[in-house]
């Protein structure tokens, strides 16, 4: 499996990427949805394309939400798994990003075992880390 | 709405939920069986803040303040660092930052809506305004002294601030 973490913090990329690092997944990152739209294109011509894609709403330059609509746009990203990993726990903006495209919504700070939970309930997990 | 109509954040907030905001991102970001405690010991000579600003019908900032030494404890902390590995000046200000985003974005989700928060900065701490537009909680984390402020905007709310580094 594969990840792209996206957040402007390096400590969460460090973080997020850490606990996928040790669920099996091979994680690239990315500071901004620009880094992250200009890494699936960079990735896409190395036949490298994300399972799975964690977003951070607050980032400059491109937040997550328009990352999202963007990455939905794309038709050849269909397959992409996009779930937000970000501090807005508002239901709106749970709804908006649900509504624009997101699979999951997990909310910071988060345990190892939450992050784990919402994989498993995408199908992301290996089997011997489900179990 | 204007900042005189604005309710201060005393009639919003109280120093309890701030305190278990903290409770619950402490063992989560900063580590297992880590905690804030809220009780205050003395202030040190030299402090950094972070801070995230909140803006909707509440309008203010939401600041973490400590030493910079507890800064760097925090962000090894965060960042799960061992010795002899050394975290930098730009791990320092992001982790603080995260913290501060993480405290903010919880915080927000109990005032009223809809706001928007704003991207983490590091500095000098903003000025406070109306006395009763501040709720802190003074505290510590391994003994050293650690404040969360949460303060209603005053008109130069980024004095000295600087978007932390990604």
């Amino acid at each position: 499996m594969r990840a792209l973490v996206i957040d402007d913090s390096r400590a969460m990329r460090r973080i997020v990427g850490s606990i996928l690092k040790d669920f099996g997944f091979e994680v690239r990152e990315a500071g901004d949805g620009q880094q992250a739209l200009d890494a699936l294109q960079e990735g896409k011509a190395e036949g490298w394309v994300p399972d799975l894609c964690c977003i951070d709403w607050n980032m400059p330059v491109m937040d997550g939400l328009q990352f999202v609509v963007a990455v939905r746009a794309n038709p050849e990203l269909r397959q992409v798994t996009l779930m937000m990993v970000t501090t807005e726990s508002e239901t709106g903006r749970i709804v908006k990003a649900l509504a624009a495209g997101a699979h999951e919504y997990l909310i910071k700070p988060f345990t190892a075992d939450a992050l784990r939970d919402k994989l498993a309930l995408l199908g992301l997990l290996p089997e011997e880390v489900s179990a | 709405m204007t900042l005189q109509e604005a309710q201060p954040i005393t009639a919003l907030l109280d120093p309890e939920t701030v305190q278990s905001i903290a409770d619950e991102i402490w063992p989560t970001l900063v580590g297992d069986g880590e905690a804030f405690v809220p009780v205050p010991v003395a202030p040190p000579a030299e402090v950094v803040s972070a801070w995230v600003t909140i803006t909707g019908p509440w309008n203010g900032a939401v600041v973490l303040t400590c030493a910079p030494a507890t800064a760097g404890a925090l962000a090894e902390s965060v960042l799960m660092t061992r010795p002899p590995t050394v975290v930098d000046d730009e791990d320092v200000a992001d982790a603080l930052g995260e913290l501060a985003n993480v405290l903010g974005g919880n915080i927000k989700s109990v005032l009223p809506g809809p706001s928007s928060l704003g991207l983490p900065q590091i500095g000098s701490a903003p000025a406070t305004g109306r006395l009763d537009d501040v709720c802190r909680v003074n505290g510590q984390w391994r003994g050293q002294s650690l404040t969360i402020t949460v303060q209603g905007a005053t008109e130069a709310l980024h004095p000295s601030g600087t978007e932390v580094p990604q």
